[in-house]
């Protein structure tokens, strides 16, 4: 399109359009460990049955270094890793990368911490398809970080980002896909248009996205990390696989010989996590199949906060959320703890008891 | 006679586009309840896809209110995650994509990404594109819902999130290697667009009742091509808004808020 807007100058040479080109891209950068770097992590990994439990603090100080890349699981409020967002928020780490989906609270909650104490926690850049809450509103925190320059986006679909997922998770450097053609991402992401070696028709490649470490909640697992996902599975085995590191909270443990009897249950392999905490309630005030349903309260007392801060500047409730709810809390449970047991009821009884199995 | 709202209007013209035994792909509030009053009506055969990855859910424990609500999943025949569902789209499986967004121009292409200033300093930023972008490329007919306001019915995107038919040139979706033909409806509650299967550009089909063409042109853009047999927009029965208010949103989650 001749009249569309260079979102980045500096890149019109490789527009791409609906010319195709079969340049090579040796000005790629990988927003995370480079491929060869991360199966060779892979290959020198311990691949025991071990026991993968921790406490969250250890999971998180071990794994959770400045500069890297955190791969976000979950889908807008489903299955969102809260607990482990909390841990990383009150550990701190900077020039952080994030890579998802679709995502709401976790990216806005690192959002906020960003905003009250840039020399605590900082996020660089985000590779993403979607960053809001959906019915409940959008996200002003990201609304805030985008305007005044502060992040670096790089957008791509909510299927862009899952097959780069996927792309890691086989091991690979790219994916074809029929989405982005056409569209202003493709001439401000990553990806690149290509001739097809076989009809010479053009085709989109999306770069994969190797995670330094993937963030998931799952629905049950085995205390060596196999673990099973009931509802949406959302994009998490693909990131869980991606990535070099997974961390993974579940709901609960359950047994190896449960596992074993219904091994097509597993989503995430053993193989792949490094860290396993046990955490009810872990994608809390999101949602959780066959457990609780999200609370849109919780969710929108802190996004009121979030919103008067982005609209007026004014960071109190802001602040005050976090003093209550984060850091003034040594734990997950602590913060559970804070929450009316009768909410946590009302959420429980709101998931309908969807039927899982877990034994 | 009947009173129904800007949205409920919206919800039950999204129904009559869905023919029956087809499958939509949904997202969240206006095109779930087109499609929960499609199937209760015309199209029982109608399955639904959300891109959390739930295939032909029941819809029994009230409207979902996201893509990945455990509403949106309850008995589904399928269940399993984005790439699974985006990749029976991409394979041919879909045949609406329903999707909303902040911006639209003459060729139904639409923004969903950033208004004002530019990509690395957006006056206001929007969410992204989500499924939106993967639902206009893969699905074979794209329907968009849009407030009809000038400042959405554009010439110019700031930023091209959805491709529909990009410059109008002919050959313009199989050079961007997309597979879904392109825009097929844009519903608003005022009246209802197609596309010129020759021009690709944007045509007026219908007006509510008691509006003009004239008045619709005054909010967008862009000329306008009217349709030769240019009609006017069915109103939903008592029995339709029953049905909407009733089954499909009795919450009002969605039905209750007004159009922006």
């Amino acid at each position: 399109m001749k009249n569309r807007r260079h979102a980045n100058p500096k890149k019109k040479q490789r527009l791409k359009g609906a010319r195709a080109v079969n340049a090579s891209r040796q000005n790629h950068q990988w927003w995370g460990p480079p491929p060869e770097e991360s199966r060779h992590i892979a290959v020198n990994k311990f691949k025991a049955l071990v026991d993968k439990r921790s406490s969250l603090k250890q999971a998180i100080e071990k794994f959770i270094k400045n500069g890297v890349n955190i791969g976000i699981g979950g889908f807008v409020n489903t299955r969102v890793p809260v607990a482990i967002i909390h841990e990383i928020i009150r550990k701190g780490a900077k020039d952080l990368t994030l890579s998802f989906q679709s995502t709401s609270i976790c990216a806005e909650l690192l959002a906020g911490a960003m905003l009250l104490n840039p020399d605590h926690l900082s996020i660089k850049r985000v590779e993403l398809a979607w960053w809001g809450y959906e019915v409940i509103g959008i996200a002003p925190l990201l609304r805030h970080l985008a305007a005044k320059g502060m992040i670096q986006l790089d957008d791509y679909t909510n299927y862009g980002m899952s097959a780069r997922f996927k792309a890691a998770a086989m091991g690979l450097e790219f994916l074809p896909v029929k989405d982005h053609g056409g569209s202003d991402m493709e001439r401000c992401n990553r990806g690149t248009m290509i001739k097809s070696p076989f009809s010479g028709k053009n085709t989109y490649l999306v770069p994969a996205c190797y995670p330094d470490v993937a963030i998931i909640h799952a629905t049950a697992a085995d205390v060596y990390g196999n673990c099973r996902i009931f509802g949406p599975l959302c994009t998490c085995a693909e990131i869980a696989m991606a990535a070099t590191y997974t961390v993974v909270t579940a709901e609960q443990i359950i047994s190896n010989e449960s596992i074993r009897n219904y091994p097509n249950l597993t989503e995430i392999p053993y193989l792949v996590v490094d860290a396993l905490i046990e955490q009810p309630f872990g994608a809390y005030p999101g949602l959780c199949y066959g457990h609780y349903w999200f609370d849109m309260a919780h969710i929108g007392l802190f996004r009121s906060a979030s919103d008067e801060f982005q609209r007026s500047g004014n960071s109190d409730s802001l602040k005050k959320y976090y003093a209550d709810y984060i850091f003034g809390c040594e734990t997950f449970d602590d913060f559970l703890e804070k929450i009316p047991p009768q909410t946590l009821e009302k959420v429980k009884r709101l998931d309908g008891r969807q039927p899982i199995i877990v034994g | 006679m009947t009173t129904y709202s800007a949205v409920e209007m919206i919800a039950f013209t999204g129904s009559r586009m869905l023919e029956d035994n087809k499958i939509v792909f949904v997202g969240t509030g206006l095109p779930m309840i087109a499609a929960m009053h499609a199937q209760l009506t015309h199209a029982p055969g109608l399955g639904m896809i959300f891109e959390a990855g739930a295939l032909s859910p029941v819809l029994d424990m009230g409207i979902p209110l996201s893509v990945g609500d455990t509403r949106a999943c309850r008995q589904a025949c399928y269940l399993k995650g984005l790439c699974a569902v985006f990749e029976l789209t991409q394979r041919g499986y879909a045949d609406y994509a329903f999707i909303g967004g902040a911006q639209i121009d003459r060729y139904g292409n639409v923004n969903s990404t950033f208004e004002g200033g530019s990509y690395e300093k957006p006056r206001t930023r929007f969410p992204g594109s989500g499924g939106a972008g993967a639902m206009a490329a893969s699905c074979q007919k794209t329907i968009i819902i849009m407030a009809l306001e000038k400042r959405r019915f554009v010439k110019k995107l700031d930023f091209l999130t959805s491709v529909g038919f990009g410059d109008g040139s002919a050959t313009f979706r199989e050079r961007s290697g997309v597979a879904g033909s392109g825009p097929f409806r844009v519903i608003t509650n005022e009246a209802l667009f197609g596309f010129d299967e020759q021009s690709r550009k944007m045509v007026l089909l219908e007006v509510a009742p008691g509006k003009s063409a004239q008045q619709i042109q005054e909010k967008v853009d862009f000329k306008l091509n009217l349709a030769p047999d240019l009609g006017t927009m069915p109103e939903p029965t008592e029995s339709d808004l029953r049905l909407l208010r009733e089954v499909c949103d009795p919450e009002g989650y969605f039905l209750k808020r007004k159009v922006k």
